[in-house]
């Protein structure tokens, strides 16, 4: 970093850089073209990059012979209510960790920690028991309360350390002059950390969003999100691989727009949430 | 009141009254954790006893009876003489430790490689953030349609440059584990990449200089000094990739349905297979359970090395 690269050193990296460009976005550049190749021309042998016969026909066939605004309604009313229960729940919890002189309240951060690394498919069984015996099995209410287990914990995790970075004299004058700690949280430390909240609800978002193992168990045709309606639109015998492009790229719109338009704070989201202690 | 004044006040009274001062002082925050806490303990906790429960019943769902017998630690005893899960468990090791290996050094390699900060890498590498933003679900079912055998784009180059895949990289025995796993690191060397640099962002300078000044090459500073002064990100990016790996699911459902044989079923999709095709309820939470204990352990690793990452 300090030496200055030789011509050749420059060359070679930028070099590698374009591979490495390449590699990463290729599956998702052949994504998005083939939703515009249609019927054969998807599956040209050799393949085409570039050079097609451009078409929206998948398009209107997807909207016209598929359910997708139904699944993208679904997905959206569990993204959404799974984000806000998990905001609402996270970030005080979060805030209380952070602030706590409490060795107790402190460690139970790591609690929510554990959670988080618990493979969903190791509580596959009690929850599916569970939602049956509730009588909630395909209702919007069992995924986004599931989603919210795991969403919160993040939030929880990622919200302490955000706000243990946030300097406490300001809630403290606030005390001092007698507000409540719930008014010093919710008047001072919550304004100065919204970005911290936006990056927690965008991983949230995220999460939920993509949850394909507890919305293939729980939901019914009715609730269908995404993922499972993309499966369900396709049989095994009959596989229009442009249609499919076509429910994919619906299905990542979010992560798209996230991390193309919000990268800063998913960045932030990945170093709070991942690596601090 | 001053702190040491208060604590003056504390330690002048009795151990009542000092719960009582604490529950005043924190009792706001418990407040705040209480509702979450109570909500993750019933969702979570509860089941997981009742798992722990179930696992010792044979208990089918299909059974019209619903009958219910104990079976005492019987389902343990059975997964551990289980072959397939013995193969899975295999299978889930060669998995793990394949991703996590690849992903560790590629990702770091990228970390150095985009490290710096002109327009053009800022742009770089907000573009490699795409991938683990994306429904598993999705890069599954992309990746099958670039293995396929009859028109993906994989296996016409690899024909091109000599080499036959037979059935598509998926459906051959020797191929569908490293196809699976080049997926994960497709999707998932990125997360490293960005926690190395941040690691590599907060290195001092000053080790460098000196480096710099005794006349040591790149090599000789990465090997001495960078690598050394990392190893707390690199022993936090091992476990927390580690403990992510073994949680993988909707890729393999897309691709392989843990086939060719059981060249791909991993730990986690034997417990759905065992569960949700077979609903042998029982027989299944106590897999689920032992899978949970791998994953304890490696959590208890994860949060010691945190804690003492703090100090």
């Amino acid at each position: 970093m300090m030496q200055k690269r030789s011509n050749f050193e420059q060359v070679l990296l930028t070099a590698l850089t374009v591979l490495v460009v390449f590699f990463f976005m290729a599956p998702v550049f052949w994504l998005v073209t083939t939703s515009f190749k249609f019927g054969r021309e998807a599956f040209a042998i050799p393949p085409k990059w570039l050079f097609f016969e451009f078409t929206w026909r998948n398009y209107t066939e997807v909207l016209e012979t598929t359910k997708i605004g139904l699944y993208l309604t679904n997905s959206l009313i569990i993204s959404a209510g799974a984000t806000i229960l998990s905001l609402v729940l996270g970030v005080p919890a979060g805030y209380a960790i952070a602030r706590s002189g409490s060795r107790l309240l402190n460690m139970s951060a790591y609690f929510f920690l554990v959670l988080l690394m618990v493979p969903p498919v190791a509580m596959l069984i009690p929850f599916y028991l569970i939602m049956r015996d509730l009588r909630l099995l395909g209702s919007y209410a069992s995924l986004i309360i599931l989603d919210t287990v795991f969403d919160a914990a993040f939030v929880v995790w990622m919200m302490r350390s955000y706000f243990a970075d946030v300097p406490k004299e300001i809630e403290e004058a606030a005390l001092v002059d007698g507000a409540s700690r719930f008014a010093a949280f919710w008047r001072v430390a919550l304004p100065l950390s919204i970005p911290g909240v936006v990056a927690a609800a965008l991983y949230v978002i995220i999460f939920s969003w993509n949850d394909f193992l507890f919305a293939l168990m729980l939901t019914s045709p009715a609730t269908k999100t995404i993922p499972l309606g993309i499966l369900a639109s396709f049989s095994a015998v009959e596989i229009s691989w442009g249609r499919m492009a076509v429910m994919c790229l619906f299905a990542i719109v979010p992560a798209l727009v996230i991390s193309l338009f919000l990268n800063r704070y998913f960045i932030q989201g990945v170093t709070m949430g991942a690596t601090k202690g | 009141m001053t702190v040491i004044q208060e604590q003056q006040a504390v330690s002048s009274r009795g151990w009542g009254d000092r719960l009582r001062r604490a529950l005043r002082s924190e009792g706001a925050y418990l407040v705040m954790l209480l509702p979450l806490l109570l909500f993750v303990v019933a969702i979570a906790i509860y089941p997981l006893l009742f798992s722990f429960r179930i696992s010792l019943f044979k208990y089918r769902l299909t059974d019209p009876n619903q009958v219910q017998t104990f079976v005492g630690l019987d389902n343990y005893l059975r997964a551990f003489q289980d072959p397939i899960v013995l193969t899975s468990l295999r299978v889930t090791l060669i998995y793990v430790a394949g991703t996590v290996l690849l992903e560790m050094v590629l990702g770091l390699a990228l970390a150095l490689l985009l490290a710096s900060e002109g327009r053009m890498i800022r742009g770089t590498r907000a573009l490699l953030l795409l991938p683990m933003a994306l429904p598993p679900l999705v890069v599954g079912l992309v990746w099958k349609s670039l293995y396929n055998a009859d028109f993906g784009v994989i296996p016409y180059y690899l024909k091109a440059l000599g080499v036959d895949v037979g059935r598509g990289p998926l459906a051959e025995l020797g191929w569908a584990m490293p196809a699976v796993i080049l997926i994960d690191v497709w999707q998932w060397t990125p997360l490293l990449m960005i926690i190395f640099l941040a690691g590599l962002k907060s290195l001092p300078v000053e080790p460098y200089e000196a480096a710099f000044a005794d006349g040591a090459t790149r090599w000789q500073r990465f090997v001495h000094i960078t690598l050394p002064l990392l190893k707390p990100t690199l022993l936090v990016a091992l476990l927390l990739r580690t403990m992510q790996s073994f949680k993988v699911f909707d890729v393999i459902y897309a691709t392989t349905g843990g086939g060719p044989g059981s060249a791909t079923t991993v730990l986690n999709f034997h417990i759905y297979t065992v569960g949700m095709t077979f609903f042998d309820m029982g027989y299944a939470a106590a897999l689920a359970n032992v899978l949970l204990v791998i994953i304890a352990i490696l959590s208890v690793l994860y949060i010691v090395i945190l804690e003492r990452q703090q100090l």
